[in-house]
């Protein structure tokens, strides 16, 4: 039976780890490479690596980095921030990573993700979405001015190619007040790609709750781990406890 | 103890190289014939597209040159995602394409439509035969695959996994060994399977 993925998200700003709060207030929480190190000896599903500030301030991730982070992994590895060419992608491939993960050029250039499926398999395109509740209904937040509805934009991706989809509801984002279930729910009966679903833990309750009320079966999550005393290993521990199958 | 890792331009070398050394061999990420022919063990990596992957191959002249060391020479040999659906004798991805052809099957998508594809994730693995492998029953490795490969005669199956119905996870013919989930990734189990392999054939 498939296993539920706790992923370590970690958010990097060119220079130390951070974390945003409702995407804003950076705050430092380290290197990461000793993060890397960490989370590879706590055997971890997953690690995301992301440059949050890469496409803002029109550069890529530090190959470098990226490169000593994945040295330090024997799990699989995704890494994002800049990545709007086919050559970006090769780059971060051929330093070890496994997936790579876009955003913006979803909105500049969809037929990128074509592009992008077609010569490396979907399998290892990912696609960020972060989503903001206006009225009641869900859309893309970005900064292109374009306005999707969430539901709308998950098919548009979807046909175009993508292998995975990480969903982040901005409002949750660093706050620790659990993560809104309606959410997920509505995303996941369009979604046919894996979801990983982020924003909102804080404690190990709202992780029973998400994969109670939900069929989530991927989670990323920073705050926690970088704020609380839970690791990855306490959140498998307790879904162990509800049924969930997990890798223990 | 030599491990030549094939570069054809399909994915993840890297992380299969940093396995291999971590475990203590010699290992080399090359495409060169002569470098191929030298080492003691093949193994043949790679993500992406069964025709992608085929055609790199033959552009760069391995098609005959793998065929030989491995079945001619019976050199070990691991192939890993799609470097285990490429040994396949046809496969469906995007066009239907020949493979290597070194066990009898096609690779086909995976047909599950109340689930997610790609299968993706950690998932454990059922052990059928009585070799080496058998020390990793229902044990969890990383999956990655839309594709998987139909394996016409039982005899070569190693594993299998359950993902709705149950696909083939390892292969196992002669001196070919094959996983269609990612060692590399696999954290201590990964390690360990591959540390089996080399060991078993050496």
């Amino acid at each position: 039976m498939l296993k539920t993925r706790i992923i370590p998200i970690l958010t990097f700003n060119g220079f130390a780890l951070v974390k945003t709060k409702q995407f804003d207030n950076p705050r430092m929480v380290g290197n990461p490479v000793q993060s890397a190190r960490v989370y590879n000896s706590r055997a971890v599903d997953e690690l995301m690596f992301i440059d949050i500030f890469a496409t803002k301030q029109n550069r890529k991730i530090n190959l470098k980095i990226v490169k000593d982070v994945i040295k330090e992994c024997f799990m699989p590895v995704g890494i994002g921030g800049g990545v709007n060419t086919l050559d970006d992608i090769n780059d971060l491939l051929h330093v070890g990573a496994d997936k790579v993960i876009i955003k913006q050029v979803a909105f500049s250039n969809p037929n990128f993700i074509t592009a992008a499926a077609n010569f490396f398999g979907s399998q290892c395109i990912c696609i960020s979405i972060d989503v903001k509740k206006k009225n009641n209904e869900y859309f893309i937040l970005n900064e292109n001015g374009v306005n999707f509805k969430m539901i709308d934009f998950i098919k548009i991706v979807q046909d175009l190619g993508v292998g995975e989809i990480i969903l982040n509801n901005v409002d949750c984002d660093g706050v620790m007040n659990g993560f809104d279930i309606n959410l997920y729910n509505i995303a996941s009966l369009i979604a046919s790609v894996p979801i990983v679903y982020v924003g909102g833990g804080g404690n190990l309750d709202h992780y029973e709750e998400l994969f109670t009320k939900t069929n989530c079966n991927a989670v990323g999550s920073a705050s926690i781990f970088h704020f609380t005393q839970y690791t990855p290993s306490d959140i498998k521990n307790r879904l162990y406890k509800i049924g969930k199958p997990v890798r223990i | 103890m030599k491990v030549a890792i094939i570069d054809y331009g399909m994915g993840n070398v890297a992380s299969v190289d940093k396995a291999v050394s971590y475990l203590g061999y010699e290992s080399i990420i090359t495409n060169n014939p002569n470098e191929i022919n030298s080492s003691n063990y093949i193994i043949l990596p790679g993500v992406g597209a069964f025709a992608q992957g085929m055609d790199n191959l033959t552009k760069l002249g391995l098609v005959d040159l793998l065929t030989n060391e491995v079945i001619v020479n019976k050199k070990p040999f691991l192939g890993i995602c799609l470097g285990m659906q490429l040994i396949a004798t046809k496969g469906h991805e995007l066009k239907l394409t020949n493979g290597l052809g070194w066990v009898e099957g096609e690779v086909i998508k995976i047909n599950e439509p109340d689930k997610s594809i790609p299968h993706l994730g950690w998932n454990e693995i059922t052990v059928t035969n009585d070799s080496f492998i058998k020390d990793f029953n229902q044990k969890d490795f990383y999956f990655i695959h839309s594709y998987h490969f139909n394996v016409t005669n039982r005899e070569d199956i190693a594993a299998t996994v359950n993902y709705g119905n149950s696909y083939v996870a390892a292969i196992q013919k002669e001196n070919i060994f094959a996983s269609q989930f990612h060692p590399e990734k696999s954290q201590l189990s990964g390690l360990s399977l591959i540390k089996s392999f080399l060991n078993f054939y050496a």
